[in-house]
Formats: structure tokens, sequence, C-alpha cells
């Protein structure tokens, strides 16, 4: 394939980050974290943020390092033809594997509060579908596609925060480290592993205007989307306090549904906030399947990730499709969790470290030029 | 105005297209004519002998050289032609009386010395006289000379300047285009009296011979968009090009798409300001419509009033023109989810209220949706094919007796037809018909997907919509521009529209070679506060 | 070639996919197709009704339920085009008697989904719960418990976290058919009612999510409006019922509301009360403007002391004696330390009251989760524990008020 052209702005890269880790996780956020250290919920989720906004350092240190070439294409640079193959192929599974259980748990969110007749594999189906479909677009359109979907995001968390400040009562929401957290280290981990789409930053970085703002980008499109994630956990404890959050499947979703628009516009907002989530689960969905398809292409050095958006398809749905009910997919959710955080944060590291070891670096000519000439 | 080559590679490729199409004129090659005169009267006459309004007459240059002259009678001015070409040529000037005139003086005495209008000139092919007389032309052929005398004489009737008829404004000029390709050009010329104004045109269409013209202005507009223009518009081979629609459907990047990549105007004022944005305008001969391009989104719902008042106001009025855009978009199908998937959105007594109205219709609200949307788009069709007489009073009877009789019927429930009657409304408050047009059409998927998956089918559908509108490019400048990618110079005429001095520079994303609007100095002189020369406490100081 | 080869599989991969979805709607259901639920009442079964369960979600031997739990749900349900927006067009031509808008039906069950089953046998239209407003529950289903009721409505998407639940005083079905003249639709006076007593500051907010929040939380107790319907088709706002886990375990009286309200320092205030002053004695009507309350707490001999400041600020309303005017600081003052010394001996009332119920409905638990969580998470950590230690724990009410203005009369 030839050079993709470098057009993303530090804040389409930052922006696409954002909307990538804001997504269905959010409504089942509070949930994880009020269960792992009850009224410290809202610290576990500062904590995972932060293991994840320092754990995706390297992977960014590592495109920088290689501003022209995709993490399949430098970490065959850095660790060899087979090993890397073998690295890649699991980054590649693992994202294919998160694509499918994104759009489950949100298939099975909308069948369950809204659609609750129609089958859970058309409402899977038709993610999908929108996901595959927008990943035949080039790489500048998706990040585009982030960009322009960022404040559909930003609104109804804002809008939901700001409302639901009414009923918020700070008693819940005290002591901040929770009164005897049990599960702490695991609710940070499982917050972490919310923010593992964050890897899309590897695919952003080589068509990004300047490769060397992409930490910079990383820094306030991580912040942000943890900014979101903290307030979302806080106004929900706020409101409900840690028993009964821990009562509800989705604590974020029935925060709107116990907040009403004034002046009674919209009597509920539980509906019309699944709707407009819709965008956000779709960029999500967006970013993780436009990875899995855009890596495969790499891997399998094809010109074109046009044909793997429809070729993966059928795979992710029938991975999709794999858990039982909705309790053994939360569980299996969490272990997938877990190894992600493996393969998105710890297999970078290494590379990075046997980059700098073996003194491996990718050419940098075009990048700089590139920048010089805006 | 220059001849642009078109279409390399063809023979004859050396003259405009309309030779090379004409079928007429493609066995006679490179053919010249003789000095024979009855040898051309033939030649002409086996060519355009059979219309009715081909004219020959002959005469006698100055009583001595045997002359004939060709138009058609439908296309020329006789006047001129009497006055300007047949009179001089027959009297010969006092000075030149009983001077022999050599043979071969007498071409430039006839062109130079005699010949009273300014667009005469010589030829000698006939593929281009003959060419020339369909055009309009009219052409002397004189014994003894081996090329004709071709003068423009053309003269074809034209409706007068008229105000725009969809585009109308109460603030801002009322002149709008007219068919004629050159009044269009004074339009703009006297409007842009600079010598950075470039025309440069050239002829499309096999049959029809249309000539476009391709205005700019150098020095602002970015050389190579003018470049891809031409490009585009030389790459056309059709037989006729009858308004500049169909010069559209060649230009646009995605043809596919329902969004026109393409802005059309009948205004020259439009044109100019876009000129000055650094866009390209084609104009067609024959159509009262220029194109320009490239075209992003935001142009659809702005409007040349909106720089010409107050900006404030004006910035109100677009956000409202704006939200009748998207609201003629989605309001149907939110109608349709609301009721039949998520009635507990709406307070209560709204809501039985509602089911109270739709109690007897038969239908459900998609089908109910879709038979009054699809009746509604039927009126409005006939409205405009209907003469104007008799279209205003349809358009009451439709909607009020059509509406109440439906709802009266219990066809459909009153709500229905409010909601239909208020989104057709909308969709009219936006400036650009075409886009309107593409909205209304999208509103029949939106409303099908409501009608299967409720709001999470209304929000796939806008997905969708939106995710193309974000892939679409109008000559490469993404469609969404200036919001995406964002430009902060773009974004001060987005959504709401910047006060002038405010504006300072042309928008980025079209590349401009001169960015600068507004001269930094007017820019300090207006921060500065303004001289208060009547105010009393000045003028009594001034009086004592 | 690829390419090619995609172009072919897409036609019909698309059919395949787009044409289940047409043939989809699954959820599709007309507004007026639905029996739209405004209200549901629940009572205990009487003895006559028993009969009518009409065993419709289990086969008749395998489930066993006590006889004497039987429910009797009666719900009101919109009658479409009843309900009209707008200035009613036969206002003037009725005699009176509002026209009948709803429609109450009256099932049996052992739980509230078992009646609810046994209720959708009986009608058309797919019963909808997405504009259940209020849920009545008398008083002796509430004392049995509510664990049930809360479940199913919790678990139902439908129902929504702002509607209100009220126990009554008597049969809650009554309140189902009451006729109130006000409104057209019945639930829509008892939320207006109980809306209009936030707004005026004579109950806590208090929806139904709240009372699930308050009765989840650890150190708090859950309470509710305690109503009763009068003559005149009219609902009286009685007093809070409390909640001991899901059971009722009391009901404070009408001015206790206040002075719950006072300790929580819940604003607006709106309540009333007499406070007699002077010598001869005379009377004076006091309104409250504006509350604020602050708790503070500490552990003496691993018992929590609580100690709660109260300020109020009050207006007099009326005076009821020509013995004094109301003309100078000094009366205002005495008013003031009177007002002072009911609302804290009526406040200390109200809770020595829960604690003989053990019911912290103030959430005195809460705040010693959150400021003392060392304590807690050594002595008390689960919800019976405070519930006993509640009874033991010592309260101080401090309050203060001043009294700012005495209205458009100057004595």
């Amino acid at each position: 394939m030839e050079q993709p052209p470098r057009q993303i702005t530090a804040i389409q890269a930052a922006a696409t980050l954002t909307s990538t880790n804001i997504g269905v996780g959010v409504l089942a956020l509070p949930l994880f974290t009020v269960q792992a250290a009850n009224s410290g919920a809202p610290l576990v989720t500062l904590l995972g943020f932060l293991l994840a906004f320092v754990g995706f350092v390297p992977l960014v240190l590592l495109g920088m390092r290689f501003p022209s070439q995709s993490f399949v294409q430098y970490s065959e640079a850095i660790i060899g033809k087979w090993p890397s193959w073998i690295g890649s192929a699991c980054v590649i599974a693992f994202f294919a594997v998160l694509t499918a259980f994104t759009s489950r748990e949100f298939g099975e969110v909308v069948i369950t509060a809204v659609l609750t007749r129609t089958p859970v594999e058309v409402t899977v189906i038709v993610m999908l579908l929108l996901a595959a479909i927008s990943t035949r677009k080039d790489i500048t359109t998706f990040a585009y596609i982030h960009h322009f979907y960022f404040p559909l995001l930003l609104v109804p968390v804002l809008l939901i925060g700001a409302l639901s400040l009414k009923n918020a009562d700070v008693i819940n929401l005290l002591p901040i480290w929770g009164n005897q957290p049990t599960f702490m280290l695991e609710g940070i981990l499982t917050t972490a592993a919310l923010f593992e789409g964050s890897f899309v930053i590897a695919v952003v970085i080589p068509a990004m205007k300047r490769p060397d703002y992409a930490l910079k980008a990383n820094f306030w499109g991580m912040l942000v989307g943890g900014a979101l994630y903290v307030m979302i956990v806080v106004a929900t404890v706020s409101v409900f306090g840690a028993e009964e959050t821990s009562n509800l499947l989705w604590p974020t979703l029935e925060l709107a549904k116990a907040t009403s628009l004034p002046a009674n516009v919209l009597e509920r907002l539980d509906a019309a906030f699944l709707a407009v989530w819709v965008t956000t689960v779709f960029t999500t969905l967006l970013s993780s399947y436009f990875l899995t398809v855009t890596e495969l292409q790499k891997l399998f050095r094809q010109r074109e990730h046009k044909m793997f958006s429809l070729f993966m398809l059928p795979f992710v749905f029938f991975i999709a499709m794999l858990p039982q009910n909705i309790s053994q997919m939360y569980a299996t959710i969490k272990i997938v969790g877990r190894i992600g955080l493996i393969v998105t944060i710890v297999y970078p590291t290494l590379l990075l470290v046997i980059a700098i070891i073996r003194n491996k670096r990718g050419e940098h000519a075009d990048a700089q030029q590139m920048g010089k000439n805006d | 105005m220059r001849r642009i080559r078109q279409r390399n590679g063809k023979p004859n490729s050396e003259s405009t297209g309309a030779e090379v199409a004409d079928q007429g004129l493609a066995n006679i090659g490179d053919e010249r004519i003789s000095g024979n005169v009855e040898e051309t009267i033939a030649r002409i006459r086996e060519k355009l002998g059979e219309n009715d309004d081909f004219t020959m007459r002959r005469f006698q240059v100055f009583g001595r050289y045997p002359a004939a002259m060709f138009y058609f009678s439908s296309m020329i001015d006789q006047a001129i032609v009497n006055r300007d070409i047949l009179k001089p040529l027959m009297y010969m000037p006092a000075y030149l009386e009983d001077k022999p005139i050599e043979q071969d003086r007498l071409k430039s005495v006839l062109l130079d010395e005699s010949l009273h209008h300014s667009e005469g000139k010589s030829e000698d092919r006939l593929a281009k006289l003959i060419g020339g007389i369909v055009r309009g032309q009219t052409i002397v052929a004189v014994e003894g000379l081996d090329a004709a005398i071709v003068v423009n004489t053309r003269d074809v009737d034209k409706r007068s300047i008229d105000t725009p008829a969809t585009e109308q404004v109460i603030r801002g000029p009322r002149e709008g285009f007219i068919e004629i390709l050159n009044t269009n050009i004074a339009l703009l010329r006297y409007r842009l009296q600079t010598s950075d104004l470039r025309v440069r045109s050239m002829e499309i269409g096999r049959k029809t011979a249309s000539k476009v013209a391709v205005c700019y202005i150098d020095g602002v507009t970015n050389s190579d968009l003018v470049k891809e223009v031409q490009k585009r518009l030389s790459n056309i081979d059709i037989d006729a090009v009858l308004d500049a629609g169909y010069l559209e459907q060649f230009i646009e990047d995605n043809h596919i798409s329902p969004f026109p990549q393409v802005q059309y105007t009948e205004r020259p004022d439009k044109v100019v300001a876009n000129l000055l944005e650094g866009r390209v305008a084609i104009l067609v001969d024959g159509s009262p419509l220029a194109l320009v391009v490239p075209t992003v989104f935001s142009q659809f719902y702005q409007s040349v009033e909106d720089y010409t008042e107050r900006f404030l106001l004006m910035s109100a009025v677009r956000l409202a023109r704006f939200v009748a855009l998207i609201f003629s978009l989605v309001f149907p199908s939110l109608y349709v989810a609301i009721i039949s998937y998520n009635p507990e959105l709406i307070p209560t007594e709204f809501a039985v209220a509602v089911a109270g109205g739709r109690a007897g219709v038969p239908f459900p609200a998609v089908i109910e949706v879709l038979l009054i949307e699809i009746s509604m788009e039927v009126l409005r069709e006939a409205t405009i094919r209907l003469p104007q007489q008799v279209g205003g009073a349809l358009s009451i009877v439709g909607v009020l007796v059509v509406g109440q009789a439906a709802v009266a019927a219990g066809f459909a429930s009153p709500i229905t037809v409010v909601i239909i009657a208020l989104t057709t409304i909308g969709s009219f408050a936006t400036p650009a018909f075409n886009v309107a047009l593409a909205l209304r059409l999208l509103r029949f998927p939106l409303i099908i997907m409501a009608g299967i998956f409720g709001l999470y089918g209304v929000m796939i559908g806008l997905i969708l919509i939106a995710n193309h509108l974000l892939a679409l490019q109008s000559f490469g400048v993404p469609y969404l521009s200036p919001l995406i990618p964002s430009d902060y110079q773009g974004l001060k005429d987005l959504l709401v529209r910047g006060p002038l001095w405010w504006m300072s520079k042309r928008p980025e994303f079209l590349y401009p070679r001169d960015k600068t609007r507004v001269s930094p100095d007017t820019m300090a002189q207006i921060k500065s506060p303004p001289d208060k020369v009547l105010n009393p406490a000045n003028q009594s100081e001034k009086e004592r | 070639m690829l390419s090619r080869w995609a172009k072919t599989i897409k036609l019909p991969l698309v059919i395949l996919i787009v044409f289940p979805l047409l043939s989809g709607c699954w959820d599709r259901l007309e507004l007026e197709e639905r029996a739209v639920v405004l209200g549901i009442s629940i009572d205990t079964a009487e003895p006559e009704e028993v009969q009518q369960e009409g065993a419709i979600t289990f086969h008749s031997d395998n489930v066993s339920f006590p006889k004497k739990d039987l429910i009797s749900v009666s719900v009101q349900i919109a009658i479409p085009g009843k309900i009209q927006l707008g200035p009613s067009e036969n206002s003037g031509s009725g005699k009176g008697g509002t026209v009948q808008s709803v429609w109450v039906v009256k099932v049996v069950g052992y739980t509230l989904d078992d009646a609810l089953v046994n209720l959708q046998q009986q009608i058309s239209g797919r019963l909808f719960y997405g504009h259940l407003r209020v849920i009545v529950v008398s008083e002796a289903v509430a004392r049995r418990g509510m664990e049930n009721i809360n479940d199913f409505l919790r678990r139902n998407s439908e129902v929504r976290r702002m509607a209100w639940m009220l126990i009554s005083r008597g049969r809650a079905e009554e309140l189902m058919k009451s006729k109130p003249q006000l409104e057209r639709v019945p639930t829509l006076y008892l939320i207006s009612t109980m809306d209009s007593a936030v707004r005026m500051g004579r109950f806590p907010q208090n929806y139904i999510g709240m009372f699930w929040s308050n009765m989840s939380k650890k150190g708090q107790e859950a309470f509710l409006p305690y109503v009763e319907m009068k003559k005149e088709q009219n609902i009286e706002l009685k007093g809070l019922a409390y909640f001991r886990n899901d059971k009722m375990v009391g009901a404070t009286r009408s001015l206790e509301m206040g002075t719950y309200m006072s300790l929580k320092g819940v604003n607006p205030a709106g309540y009333r009360g007499f406070v007699q002053i002077g010598n001869p004695p005379g009377t004076v009507t006091v309104y409250a403007t504006s509350r604020r309350a602050s708790v503070s707490v500490r552990i003496i001999d691993n018992v929590p002391h609580f100690q709660v400041n109260v300020f109020t600020e009050i207006n007099v309303e009326e005076k009821f004696s020509d013995t004094f005017a109301l003309n100078n600081s000094r009366v205002l003052e005495e008013i003031r330390k009177e007002n002072r010394r009911q609302l804290s001996e009526a406040a200390e009332r109200l809770i020595k009251e829960t604690q003989r119920a053990g019911s912290d409905i103030f959430g005195f638990g809460e705040y010693l989760r959150a400021k003392r969580p060392g304590f807690w998470d050594r002595r008390v950590k689960t919800k019976e524990r405070w519930q006993e230690m509640y009874k033991t724990v010592s309260v101080d009410v401090k309050v203060d008020s001043r009294v700012r203005r005495i209205g458009m009369k100057a004595k």
C-alpha cells in the first residue's frame, strides 16, 4: 500500500482516542467499580485510568520512534518476522474479540432496555454491519468520523451529569477510599481494561500530520476520556449511593432514567440517552474493527483493507454470539479485558524496551518534512 | 477569450468541438474555399440549403466584384447586416474611386477599409465558415478571394434581466442571470472590475456546441483547482448540454451520492462572493444558473442575505434555517419512533391524547407517515407544475382540505398531519433547493428505519448519513469543512455569521493564494473608538 | 481480482441481511395498541377475592403460596381519546361529573407480576408501564413487606424511577377509583398533589428511585408518603411512612414531616406552626422560609453521638390574640425562643420514635459510614447491626431560628 496521506491533526487524534474509549463499557462502569470499592468507586476509576494512562505511553513512544510504520510493520523490524507475526496476530485476534464483545454488550443493553422483543442477533449484526461498512473508508475519514461524533459524546454525558447534580449527595461519595474495599485491584484492572481501545493510536500515528505531537494527542485524548469516566462514576454514585449502584446492571443508564429535562420536554431520558449512545458505541466499535482490519491488511501485506471488513464480519459475529447469557458475557468480558491488558500494554512495552536496546528506529525524514510544510 | 483545445488525438482537433462532431461537416475535413464564388455557393448550399431560414444573397462588391452573402435569417440582426456589411461593401469609399484595386489588395481593402463592423475577420476553411453560419455569423464570399469574410451578426432574442425567482432576498441586489452567456459574464464583470478576473471559455456538446465559461480570480483561486475544473470539463463528450445541470453531473466527485457537490445559483452577486472566496464558477450559454465549485455542505443553508444584514440577526436566522434543515430530515422518523416504540418519552397527557387521535387510524404509524409524506410530495410537485394562478389555490386546497378530510376520514391522525406539514414547510426554509431535495429523499429511509428499530434505527440511519457526508469530497475539499476538518477562519462563517471585519481571512480549506480579505488597518480602525463628531459636547465647544 | 470477488458476494450478502430486517419490526407496538398503565394500587386480597386468582403463571400444585398472602391489584389504564389536550369541548354540557377517562381493573395474584399477568390475560392491549406514575400500596401490604413489589418494578425496564410510591391508609384501591375534580386523570391529580407538596416545602422529594436508593443504603432506612383518601375525593398527606428494611414499621404525624425536613435541612420550607407566647398567653402562627441543617458525630465509648444543628428562618403569618403587639424585637425574640424549644422537642420526639422502631430515616448511619469509616468498618458494617445500634445512639438537636418578618401589618 502506498504511504497513507498525512492529514490527521493532533486534535483529531485526541478526539479519536476519547471517542474510542467512551463506549458501552461506561454503562456498566459504576457497577464494576462499586463492586470493587463501594463508595471508593471514583478513586478506583481514577486509578484505573491512571494505570491505562501510563500504560499506553510506551506504545505512543514506539509509534513516534517509527513514525511512518504501523504496529505490525515495526514490531517486525524490532523482533523479527516470526515472533512479531505471533505477537501481531494476538493483537489482531484480541481486537476482533473486543469488537465482538462490544457489539454483543450493546446488543444486550438495547434489547434489555428498549427493544425487548428484537432478537439480540439482529441488534448485534446491525451494529457490526454499521462498523464494517464504515471501516471501508480510509484513515482520514476514520479520524473525521471520530472528530465529528466527539461533541455527541460530550453532550449526553455532561447533560446527565449536570441534571443529576440536583439529586446528588456528597455523603454517598464518602469515604473516598471506600468502606473496606476488597477488590480494589480487580476494579482498577477492569477500569483500565476499558481503555484498551487507546491502542488505536498505533494506527493513527502513521497518518498524523505531525507524529511528534502524538504524545500530546494521547495525553489530551485519554485525559478527556478519563475525566468523563470519573465524572460518570461520581454522578452515579453520588445520586444512588454505593449500595443502590451495586443493585443496578447498567447504573449509567439508570441515571438517565432518574433524570428528566426541565419543563418536561422529555419525560425521561433513558431511551433518548441510549439512542445518542449508539454513536459512541459505534465509534468504539469502528476503532477496534478498523484496527483489526488495517493490521490484518499489513500482516498479510495486502494493498487494501476493504476486503477484510466484510471478510471478518462472520467471525466477529460468531464470537459475539458465544456467551450464553448476560452474566457469562460479563464474566468473559472481564477475562478478555485482563488478557487485553497484557496484549495492549505489556507487549508494546516489551517491544519498546527491545527497540531501545537494539537501537532500532524508523526513518524520520518524510515526517519531519511534512511537519515543516504546514 | 481563449479557446481551449479539446479531445486531443482526434482528427480535426485543431478546431472547436462542434465542427468535429457535426456529422454534416465530418466529410469536409480540411477543405478550403477557392476564389470561385459559384463553387462556394454550391458547397455551402449543399450543407445548409435545405433550411428555409437559410439566406443567400448575391451582390456586387463596389459594383465590380460578384459576391455572395450567407446567413440564417432567424439568428442575425438584419439592420446590422444592411447597414454595416451590405452598404459599405456595395459603395466604394470615395478616396478609392476610379482607382483600380489589385486582386491581392482587395481583401485588405474590404476588411480594413470598408467593413463597418468590429467583429470581422477572414476565414478560408469551409468547415469553419459553415460553423460560423450556424452560430449566427454572416459570411461574405467574394469572387477572386480565397478567403471569406466572417462577421458576427448574431442577435438572439433574450429576456430582460429579472429578479432571481428562486433565490429572493429582502436586502441585496435584484439581478439574476439570464440565458445569454455574454450578458451573464457582463453581470459578473461589472461587479468585479479587476484585471484579475479570468474568463476562459470552451464549447461542449457535439450537437449543441454550448459555450461554457470558466471564471475565476487570478491570484486568489488556487491554480490547481482551475486546472482540475478545466480537465474535468474537457473530458466531457456528450451530444448536448442544455443546462448547467448537465455539466454538474459530469464534474462531481461522487456520482451516486444524494448530496449535491456542486452549488448552483442564479445570483451574480453570489457567484462573485464565491469567486472571492477562491472558488471557480462555471457558466453555460443557455442556462440562467451558474455552477460554483468546490462546494461544502454549509453553503447550502447560507444565503447572500446573511452578509448584507447585521451579523447578530443573521446568525440567528441562519441557526433557524439550520434547525429547519435538520428538522426536515429527522422529524417524521422521530415521530414514528416515539409513537411506535418509545411513547414513554413524551409527557403522559400528551401520550394519551396522541393515542386518542390515533385510535381510529387503521395503519401503523410508519405506514401512515409514509402515506402522508408521499401525498405531500405529490402535492408539492403538482404545485410546481401548475400555472402560477392555479398553483396557489391548489396548495391551499391540498393542505387544508385534503389534510382535514384525511383526518375526518380516519385516514390519518391530526398530529401526523401537523408533523408532516411542519416538516414540509421546514424543508422550504433551506435556500438550496437541491440539498432540500436530498434531505427530503433521505427522510424516507429514515422513516423506514424508525419503523423497524425505533430510535435505535433512526440513529443508525443518521450515522450512515453522517459517515457518508464525512467521506464525501468536492474537488478534494471534505464536504463538511470547515467543521471537519476544523478550520478556525471557516468556523466563523459556519453556524453563525461573524462580522465581516472579523472574517478577515478567506476560508482556509479552499487553499486560496491570497488569504487576506480585510486589511489589518481596517481592523485596527474598527477597534479604535469612533470619533463622536456630532456629540453635543464637541459641537457646543466649537460654537463657542 | 479480490475486489471483483467482493463485488459478486456483496449483493447476496446485502440481500441476506436486509431482508430479515425488513420482515422485522419486532418491537413495534402502536401507542393506541398499548394499554397505558397510569397507576397501580396494591392491597391485600379480601377473602371473597381469593377465588378469582387465575392460576396463569403456574401449574396448580407445583408452586405453593400461602393463600392469605394473595394481593389484589387495581390498575388504572388510560382510555385513548377520553383524555384530551387543551380546553375540553363539552365542559359546559356535562352535569359536573368528570368524563370517565380511565379504566380501573382489579385482579388478584400471589405476586405483583402474577397479578399483572392475570390482568394481561383479561385485556387486549399490551400493558405498558412507561407512563406508570403512581404506585399506591396499602398499609397492610407495606407492613407485610415490599420486597416482591420493588423487585418487579426495578427489573422492568419500562418503569420510571421518577414515579411516586404512596402508602395509603385503608384500601389503596380507593385512590385508583377516585374522581378528583381538578384533574381529568386521577393519577395525574395524585402526581400534582405530591409535586406541589414538594414545591411548597411540605414533603421532601422522594421519587420511587430515591426510595429504592435509601432502602439499599446500609446506614439509612426508606420512607414514603403516607396518604389517606378523604370524603370529597381529595387526598390528604398524612405523614411519613417509615420502613425498616422492606417493611413499613410506622408513620409519623403531619407536622412531623416538617420536623423531618428541618432535621434534613430541606428547602423550601413550608410548614406552619403555632407558637404560644406572652402572659396572658396568645398564639401566633409562624412559618419557616428556609432551613439549614448540619450533622456532626463523635464517638464516645464506642457509641456514636450525633449532634444536629438546625437553623430556620421564620416569618409570622397570623396572630391570635390582642394582648400584645408584634411591634418590637423583644416579642419576636420571644417567638424565636419558643419556636426553638418547640422544634427541638418535636425533633427529639421524632428521633426517639424512629429509634424505637429501629428505622433510621435520617441517614445518621450513612453519615457515620462516611465520616467515621474506621468505626463503621469495625463495629457496624451491616445494615442489621446499624439497625440495632441506631436504637442506642444519642442525638442532640440544637435548633436556632430567626424571626425575620411580620407581614404587611405593622403591629
